[in-house]
């Protein structure tokens, strides 16, 4: 892994002057920043490794701010965004918050909201960016598990015992010890409380995850 | 008993039962004059009959002469009566010569007592016995009397009446009638008259026979009035048959009026009284054995409506003949109603009112309705006005929030840079000629507000088209974005000024550009809005609003421009009405239509300036 780079604050609005005032308040608080005038320009230029956030103004011809929330969406790395809007319509609000945006902010609102917005929604990035990096670390951990190996695991994580599982595979027992013990190796765990716990946060089998709550 | 006896008595005799049946006719129908005359004819003749019976049995010449003098008076009224059936009975004939015939004949019956032994003879001087029938029969022997002459005329100017008022009844075209009665007639005392010629002046030897003539003359007449009788009877019947129709007509109507729920008023000016129907008093609040009359009506409506009616009414009354009011009706309970009344006045032959009839009808209901729509109306426009200043306000809000945020920000920026203990002082005057540019932003657009919002007469100064497009494209661009609507310029270049308002024109062009943008609304495919503006020939210039939407239905086209017609929940129907008025007060056009690739187009034209008043 190498050293994360530094958070940028990207801020998409038309209105080249207020553009610029807006990120000279943003630089002089010490955030990176850089500004588009438009959604498409952002869009074409962005960077999905570079963590940081979006500002972008709610209405904008040709893209409006909802219609990038929705492109950012559907980007393997999507940023926090925040909106700004000269002044906020109920319906655009409720749409812009439940399809996630971090908030939704008016264009004079006071500068200690805005900056808040802003590194609550770098800290979410960075937040949602390790969870992302940690579920890789997990999936290439798993990829190295055989099918068989999968195979007993998921019944170990069941809380079968040896026997049960070499039964309901047709294996014999001590062949199942040997794929237990693989996969402890493999995935670098020492306990089956572990192994459990690993296997949930990894999702490798989705159709556990409501049994769970039951056998805790 | 001889035969003459017994046919000139049957003669008298039927003469006398006809006689008597007209006579009982007339009694029962005084105004049959034609039932009496006949009955005096067919009396006269009978009287006729028994006088020439009497000369022809006469032991003496002085016997002879007596009966001849009174068979004048028969003679006399026969003449008369016959003159007076054929004037009430055919309606025709002169009226002189009628008078010529009475007047000879009685003039005849006064010589006939004055002159001589009667208006025949002189003096008869013997009778002779000649064979008539088988039978021996007496005739005159005498002097002539020339005054006879006066009687014989009568006859003839009767003769000639007769012939008058036949070829009058013939040309009447009541063929049968003329040669009936009044040939009939005309032949049988022609027949008469020759006969007491030939016999009185002693040419021929033969009995006075007239009675037989007059006889039949009876015979013919009487057949007509009774077939006029049966044809009065048959008329009659049909007359029952047909008021029975009349009577299942007048149910209908009634029960048509009734249906459609009208009350009916008749009021007859000559006899001054006013008849209404049950459902017209009920209308009103009049009991149904009330006696109405002009004044009580009057009472009954609402004093504010009052004059005008009585104004109406008068006007109909004074020759214009019909009526047609709304009005309120104020019952005794304090109840109001609305009525519709329709009515006509009947004028006599002198132009004077005889009838009025009108009809009544409740519209309570239907005016309390359109009172609602109207308050339903006046509400809508107040809406529609309160979400126009809401829109306004909501775009203003927006405008002045842009540069606002820029300034706070900038402003905010320039606070932490003056933190610093070297401060960037080249980056803060830069951040002060921004604010200086944002505050001037801000103004610009309270100033355009301002003058949108503002009514003012037309201030015409020469506009660039363009210019004024590209304008109303900045301020309407945010909301365009906010509801996802494309905006799409095409102005032409170097276009020449047309001399106009510019917040006027303005606003037409705002208020078309929103049109298109609300005929977008729920249509999720292409959402666009273009604005062209074009030379179209070298004096007018077109501007043109496209949409994308559904365009206006066809028979829409030209009522869009009709005030309070709208399509929108919140409109008032007034945008297009106005805007249409501003652009013709410029001498340009406004019109709508349909696009061949869909939506609708509104264009205006207007005049370029003349070249003088553009400098």
């Amino acid at each position: 892994m190498s050293e994360p780079l530094p958070p940028i604050v990207h801020v998409v609005d038309d209105d080249v002057s207020f553009l610029a005032a807006i990120s000279r308040l943003l630089r002089a608080n010490g955030f990176s920043v850089k500004t588009y005038s438009s959604a498409h320009e952002f869009l074409a230029q962005r960077d999905t490794d570079t963590p940081g956030c979006v500002l972008a103004d709610l209405q904008m011809p040709l893209m409006s701010g909802l219609d990038l929330q929705s492109a950012l969406a559907q980007s393997p790395n999507p940023l926090p965004i925040l909106f700004l809007t000269g002044h906020a319509d109920i319906p655009s609000t409720v749409r812009a918050m439940r399809d996630g945006a971090e908030d939704f902010l008016e264009k004079r609102a006071p500068k200690e909201k805005l900056l808040d917005a802003v590194n609550r929604a770098l800290t979410r990035d960075s937040r949602e960016r390790a969870a992302r990096e940690r579920q890789l670390e997990l999936r290439a951990l798993f990829d190295a598990l055989t099918e068989r190996e999968l195979e007993v695991l998921s019944h170990v994580v069941r809380g079968q015992l040896n026997k049960q599982i070499a039964a309901d595979l047709g294996l014999h027992e001590r062949t199942v010890k040997l794929h237990r013990t693989a996969i402890t190796t493999k995935l670098k765990v020492q306990s089956v409380a572990e192994l459990t716990r690993l296997t949930q946060e990894a999702g490798i089998f989705p159709e556990l995850v409501e049994t769970f709550p039951k056998g805790q | 008993m001889s035969l003459i006896t017994i046919l000139w008595s049957m003669i008298a005799s039927a003469c006398l039962t006809l006689a008597a049946i007209s006579f009982l006719t007339w009694g029962r129908n005084r105004e049959a004059w034609a039932n009496l005359f006949f009955s005096l004819l067919a009396a006269g003749t009978a009287a006729f009959a028994f006088c020439e019976l009497g000369m022809m049995r006469a032991g003496t010449p002085a016997e002879f002469a007596t009966v001849l003098k009174w068979g004048h008076v028969p003679t006399w009224l026969i003449l008369v009566s016959l003159v007076g059936f054929a004037r009430s009975y055919l309606k025709a004939g002169r009226k002189w010569l009628a008078w010529l015939a009475c007047g000879l004949r009685t003039l005849a019956l006064i010589l006939n007592f004055l002159v001589g032994q009667n208006l025949n003879y002189r003096e008869i001087t013997g009778l002779r016995h000649i064979s008539f029938l088988g039978e021996s029969v007496q005739i005159a022997d005498g002097v002539p009397n020339p005054w006879m002459l006066v009687g014989q005329m009568s006859l003839f100017a009767l003769v000639v009446f007769l012939a008058d008022a036949s070829v009058t009844v013939w040309r009447r075209g009541d063929r049968h009638r003329a040669l009936a009665v009044g040939g009939g007639a005309m032949f049988f005392m022609f027949f008469s008259t020759v006969q007491s010629v030939f016999v009185f002046w002693g040419i021929i030897r033969i009995p006075i026979t007239a009675s037989l003539s007059f006889m039949c003359l009876v015979l013919v007449m009487g057949y007509e009035l009774s077939s006029d009788t049966l044809r009065a009877s048959e008329l009659a019947r049909r007359l029952q048959k047909s008021e029975a129709g009349l009577h299942e007509i007048e149910e209908r109507m009634r029960l048509a009026v009734e249906a459609a729920d009208f009350g009916v008023l008749i009021r007859d000016f000559t006899r001054n009284e006013m008849w209404a129907s049950e459902r017209w008093r009920a209308l009103l609040g009049f009991s149904e054995t009330e006696r109405l009359d002009l004044q009580k009506i009057f009472e009954r409506i609402h004093p504010e409506d009052r004059k005008a009616v009585h104004l109406m009414v008068e006007k109909a009354r004074s020759g214009y003949g019909v009526y047609d009011a709304d009005l309120r009706v104020v019952l005794p309970s304090g109840e109001v109603r609305w009525v519709a009344t329709r009515g006509r006045v009947e004028f006599d032959g002198a132009g004077k009112p005889a009838f009025a009839r009108s009809v009544a009808h409740d519209i309570t209901r239907q005016r309390k309705a359109e009172e609602e729509t109207q308050n339903l109306r006046r509400e809508l426009a107040h809406a529609g006005r309160v979400s126009m200043m809401g829109q306004l306000a909501s775009a203003l809000a927006h405008e002045i929030n842009q540069p606002l945020g820029a300034i706070l920000r900038n402003a905010e920026a320039a606070e932490l840079f003056m933190q610093d203990k070297s401060p960037d002082l080249d980056e803060v005057r830069a951040i002060l000629a921004d604010i200086r540019k944002d505050d001037q932003r801000a103004g610009n657009v309270i100033d355009r507000m301002r003058g949108m919002l503002k009514r003012r007469s037309l201030d015409k100064r020469p506009v660039d088209v363009g210019e004024l497009v590209r304008e109303v494209a900045a301020l309407i661009c945010s909301d365009a974005a906010a509801r996802h609507v494309t905006l799409d310029l095409a102005v032409a270049e170097h276009m020449p000024p047309v001399l106009g308002d510019t917040v006027h024109l303005q606003q037409v062009l705002l208020n078309l550009i929103v049109n298109g943008m609300d005929a977008l609304d729920g249509s999720n495919g292409d959402r666009h809005v273009g604005v062209s503006a074009a030379l179209n020939g070298a004096k007018t210039i077109e501007v043109a609003v496209n949409d994308s939407g559904r365009g206006v239905p066809a028979d829409q086209l030209t009522h869009i421009f009709d005030p309070f017609f709208t399509t929108k929940t919140g409109g008032m129907g007034m945008g297009l009405p106005i805007s249409r008025t501003i652009i013709e007060a410029h001498n340009g056009r406004l019109w709508a239509e349909n696009r061949k690739e869909g939506g609708a187009s509104f264009r205006f034209t207007l005049p370029v300036a003349e070249k003088d008043t553009a400098k």
